[in-house]
């Protein structure tokens, strides 16, 4: 093994070279990400709008630059570099996402505490922890492959993952545990950690999930897990049920009824927002959807953003935006790869893993395949922290790419 | 490919998981060709029916115009105001900003923040739950309305009455139309608001058209009346979101040929935000106004005839009709009392539909062809045409003892002619009962009334005006039936007893008489066409119609009948002399039948008058019928005079005109 230097400037022209595929296709979500929020927030009201500094799309594409300028550091950084310092990040997230649940540190926003606030920006603990998360799996699961096989390793990285899963699940951000979990499981599959324990694992937590979502929809109430209402909501939701206890009198079945209509509302206008795009779509800001705010104007521009695309460039236009997505997941394969060490593939698989995870529950929703998880859409969606994170994640990419096997 | 080189490489971990990404990339390729592409119609559809209201426009109604031209029921432009809430928004969101000021509160800063200048005040805002918003919402919205709706009083200066519940109905139920002001704006009102200096924005002023009797309760029966009714007519569309105020005709002409009428409703398409406001709106199909319909009435003697009934007698319950004998043509068509048809539109309080419905008034009743009434002596006409057919001499005298007694029956019959010798003449203009009971059983009997009565169409419809005519009775199985004797046809020959008929068919047996024995079919339409002359749509013509039936009398008969008649208004002996009108021979025959309750009671009388004139070229029929009145020739013959006077200065006004057209 090489010695590490923080600046590998001796490799070679070609070998330091960027993937510029996964750049390209980057760059390009980022100018549809600002066409998109700029679609879904000027819509035709006559209402005072902020100044043109203080607009989301604006502030999206500062996201971008500062995101971009952060990939590149990532980028030139050697991967093993912060490998190395993996641990120490972890821990610090670790203590942010407690610190997020003290009321005085942590704002409330929607129910949910989930932002820092630093008064010149606020951020969110949750989007970061998912890039500490990988670097720290891939470290811990770099370590030689006869060591995987022990159960003893098996436990601490089954506590790696619990310990970020429960305090994220705590905010409550449902979406973002989530995505921990099939992310470190690609991990540890990709890692060799022996199928066994991952089948025994995945066989476990499916039927903690079976167990949770059966006691959550269908128990009496005593014996229900407390959930956050909104949370048993959408999942009541996804699966077309009201939610009334059998014996409740008609009235109460009717209320309970209307309720789940008005908690379906984002998942229907969604829907209607996708389908009605028809295969060409209405053309960019001429959705009525998001105009006449049908699809709330609180989510049409972060978590529901795809239905924005969907509707205005219809069925050609999500084809394009999954495309991209694809080019960026598969330029991260072939980074796993070609990684010259364990670390380098397990990072990359990690960080296509969360990509993948975003994407499929994110425009899944938007089409009734997943339940409505707060999952932002890689570079699309509207919001600083997730931009920043997925930039830093794809400059992991970058970095494993230019240190590769020569 | 960057795929495939993956699936080649030896690395069966990198392998799966490539499988597994393209499996997902899979399914969200497919979930979104299902979405966009083959579910596209159906969400296309729930979205344009989430974010469009379809609204139905009213045409603007045909007009109903008199053989002249002159119109009977036409529209009139209201000038309403209206308010756009989509306009007040604006107004909406600041007034409610303003509800919800934040407390400025003081908040101890330490000296640095205060250095670096952080202001030392803090908003506050009051914590609201979700119903206390809802309502602070609801009042800032009405104060809003209710500002401009002020405006609009300072401005047109009258007070409009606007309450909460008056805003909240239109919110809740019609946001996306505009809300009603006022309506029915006077020209000084018109004008100050089009000065438009202070106007709340969304103001506009919107004409709709109003429904106009110009002779106001004048033809009342005949025009018909309107009710509110937005609904759809056939092969128009039917699920409108919203419809725009319509009406349609119920009764008379208005009801008859309401579809004509009515024209077609067009369609507006609103398209609103999720909130309901209006964002646009289109008219997809504009709205065809109805066509005219032109009568053979004559606004000038309608006029007359509803002024002579109305004359008759004090509150008047009776009927006049005026027809050309030779056509048909209804002239004039009245049934007292009468109603305002306007009153329809706007709808009723209890007390005036109290008095719409009373039993004794029948203000609704159209009397000329719903009505039914024993006939009386107005049906001598009919007994004299049946027993100068069969064999009468009209010279031959017969004594009158004031009473006659028919076999059958235990009383006498009263004759109310002086007794004494009378032949057909003089029988006729004193109406002696006496002459016609023995002649019309002795000459044609029972067998030449049902006869006379089957061509006259007795007991039967003329089809005028659907819903609002009666047939009447006639007792067409005297021939056959078991125990019919003399003095049940001795009843019918002085129109009483199971005789029973309208006034139009009296006027249409009268014009058989004038015009040589042709039974005319009543004629009321003469064509329906477009109010625009440049449309290029060919009118509907309703063609004169050869004659129902023949009298299938002599011209002698005729004549005998005619003489008489002529002399029972010309003589001064004759019962009908103050139906008298100098220069305008009148020939006419009153009546005067009894009306008994079930005990034979007499407890109402039944008065007629029935003629035609100019006796030399007969060109009216009038018959004038009044219930409760005293005697025909007292009580109808003066009416029937007026109308005839009326004619006449209207025919010397036209002539001078006419000669100077040639």
């Amino acid at each position: 093994m090489r010695s590490l230097t923080p600046f590998p400037l001796g490799a070679n022209e070609r070998q330091s070279r960027v993937d510029w595929l996964l750049l390209g296709a980057l760059g390009f979500l980022m100018v549809v990400g600002a066409l998109f929020v700029y679609s879904a927030t000027m819509v035709s009201e006559n209402t005072a709008q902020p100044a043109w500094y203080n607009q989301p799309w604006f502030r999206q594409i500062l996201w971008y630059g500062l995101g971009s300028l952060a990939m590149l550091g990532i980028a030139a950084m050697d991967y093993r570099l912060l490998a190395r310092w993996s641990l120490v990040g972890y821990v610090i997230i670790i203590v942010m996402l407690i610190a997020v649940l003290i009321p005085q540190i942590g704002t409330e926003r929607f129910n949910a505490r989930r932002w820092i606030d630093l008064k010149f920006l606020q951020f969110q603990p949750s989007e970061f922890a998912k890039i500490a998360f990988i670097l720290a799996m891939g470290n811990f699961l770099s370590r030689p492959g006869d060591e995987l096989k022990s159960i003893r390793i098996f436990w601490r990285v089954l506590g790696m993952i619990v310990l970020p899963f429960l305090l994220i699940m705590k905010e409550p951000d449902l979406g973002s545990a989530l995505i921990l979990l099939p992310v470190g499981l690609t991990m540890m599959f990709a890692a060799g950690v022996p199928p066994r324990f991952i089948n025994t694992l995945i066989g476990v937590s499916s039927l903690l999930v079976g167990l949770i979502l059966v006691d959550v929809l269908f128990a009496p109430p005593s014996w229900q897990i407390k959930l956050e209402l909104y949370q048993k909501r959408r999942l009541l939701v996804y699966f077309g049920l009201d939610g009334a206890p059998r014996n409740a009198t008609p009235a109460e079945k009717a209320e309970a009824r209307r309720t789940q209509h008005n908690y379906s509302y984002n998942v229907e206008q969604a829907l209607i927002s996708v389908g009605s795009g028809g295969l060409l779509g209405k053309g960019w800001r001429q959705g009525t959807q998001n105009a006449l705010g049908y699809l709330p104007r609180a989510v049409a521009h972060n978590d529901f953003i795809f239905s924005v695309i969907a509707e205005e460039k219809g069925f050609m236009g999500s084809v394009i935006v999954v495309t991209l997505y694809s080019v960026v997941l598969f330029c991260g394969i072939r980074i796993a790869g070609q990684a010259r060490d364990r670390l380098g593939k397990l990072l990359a698989v990690g960080v296509v893993a969360m990509f993948f995870s975003h994407v499929f529950i994110n425009i899944g929703m938007n089409i009734r395949i997943m339940p409505v998880t707060g999952v932002p859409l890689p570079l699309l969606s509207y919001g600083g922290s997730s931009v920043l994170c997925s930039l830093i994640a794809a400059g992991i990419l970058q970095s494993v790419y230019i240190h590769r096997r020569s | 490919m960057i795929v495939f080189d993956q699936l080649k490489k030896n690395d069966p971990h990198l392998r799966t998981i490539t499988w597994g990404v393209l499996a997902g990339l899979a399914i969200l390729f497919i979930g979104l060709w299902w979405v966009q592409v083959v579910s596209h119609r159906r969400y296309a559809e729930n979205q344009k029916a989430q974010s469009f209201r379809s609204v139905r426009i009213p045409a603007v109604r045909g007009k109903i115009l008199d053989r002249k031209g002159a119109a009977l029921a036409e529209n009139r432009p209201s000038y309403n105001v209206i308010l756009y809430l989509d306009e007040l928004r604006e107004q909406f969101r600041a007034e409610y900003a303003s509800a919800r000021k934040p407390r400025m509160i003081a908040v101890a800063l330490p000296f640095w923040k205060r250095w670096l200048g952080f202001s030392p005040v803090k908003a506050e805002y009051t914590r609201l739950n979700a119903t206390q918003r809802l309502a602070l919402e609801r009042s800032c919205r009405f104060r809003v309305a209710s500002n401009a709706v002020h405006q609009v009083e300072a401005i047109l200066q009258q007070p409009i009455g606007f309450s909460f519940d008056d805003f909240m109905r239109h919110y809740t139920n019609q946001l996306p139309l505009p809300m009603p002001v006022i309506q029915n704006l006077d020209s000084n009102q018109i004008a100050r608001l089009l000065e438009g200096r202070a106007n709340p924005p969304g103001l506009d002023l919107e004409i709709q058209p109003m429904r106009e009797y110009t002779g106001g309760s004048l033809a009342a029966h005949v025009l018909g009346y309107l009710m509110r009714d937005n609904s759809s007519m056939e092969g128009e569309v039917a699920d409108f979101s919203f419809r725009m105020p319509d009406f349609r005709g119920r009764t008379g002409i208005e009801g008859a040929f309401d579809t004509e009428l009515r024209g077609k409703a067009g369609e507006k398409v609103v398209l609103v935000n999720s909130l309901g406001y209006r964002q646009t709106e289109t008219v997809w199909s504009p709205a065809e106004p109805g066509r005219n319909v032109t009568l053979t009435m004559d606004a000038g003697i309608q006029a007359a005839t509803d002024a002579a009934l109305q004359s008759a007698m004090p509150n008047t319950r009776g009927a006049a009709v005026v027809l050309d004998p030779n056509t048909g043509d209804i002239l004039a068509m009245a049934s007292a009392p009468s109603f305002d048809p306007h009153a329809f539109l706007k709808g009723f309080t209890h007390a005036e539909w109290d008095r719409m419905t009373d039993e004794h008034m029948k203000p609704l009743l159209n009397r000329v062809t719903q009505g039914t009434f024993a006939p009386g002596s107005i049906f001598k006409i009919v007994t004299s045409l049946s027993a100068l057919e069969h064999g009468l001499d009209p010279l031959e005298k017969i004594y009158n003892p004031k009473w006659i007694h028919v076999a059958g029956r235990a009383k006498p019959i009263k004759d109310l002619a002086d007794a004494g010798d009378y032949d057909f003449k003089r029988a006729f203009i004193h109406s002696s009962n006496t002459y016609f009971i023995s002649n019309g059983i002795r000459h044609g009997g029972i067998e030449g009334l049902v006869n006379l009565g089957r061509r006259l169409h007795l007991g039967e419809r003329t089809g005028l005006l659907p819903r609002q005519e009666a047939g009447g009775n006639f007792p067409f199985s005297a021939l056959t039936r078991r125990g019919w004797v003399d003095s049940d046809t001795a009843h019918i020959c002085i129109g009483q007893g199971e005789v029973a008929v309208t006034p139009l068919q009296i006027a249409i047996l009268v014009a058989a008489v004038a015009n040589g024995g042709k039974i005319m079919w009543p004629r009321l339409v003469d064509r329906i066409e477009s109010g625009d002359p440049n449309s290029g749509e060919p009118p509907t013509i309703f063609p004169h119609r050869p004659p129902r039936d023949e009298l299938g009398v002599s011209a002698h008969t005729l004549q005998v009948i005619r003489s008489a008649m002529l002399a029972d208004v010309e003589e001064d002996v004759g019962s009908g002399k103050l139906a008298r009108t100098p220069g305008f021979h009148v020939c006419g025959k009153t009546g005067t039948a009894e009306v008994t309750d079930t005990h034979g009671q007499m407890i109402d009388r039944t008065t007629w008058f029935a003629s035609y004139a100019p006796f030399e070229n007969p060109r009216y029929v009038i018959v004038l019928m009044v219930e409760g009145g005293a005697f025909g020739g007292t009580t109808c013959a003066p009416a029937v005079g007026k109308i005839y006077k009326a004619i006449q200065q209207m025919e010397q006004k036209a002539r001078p005109s006419v000669a100077q057209a040639q």
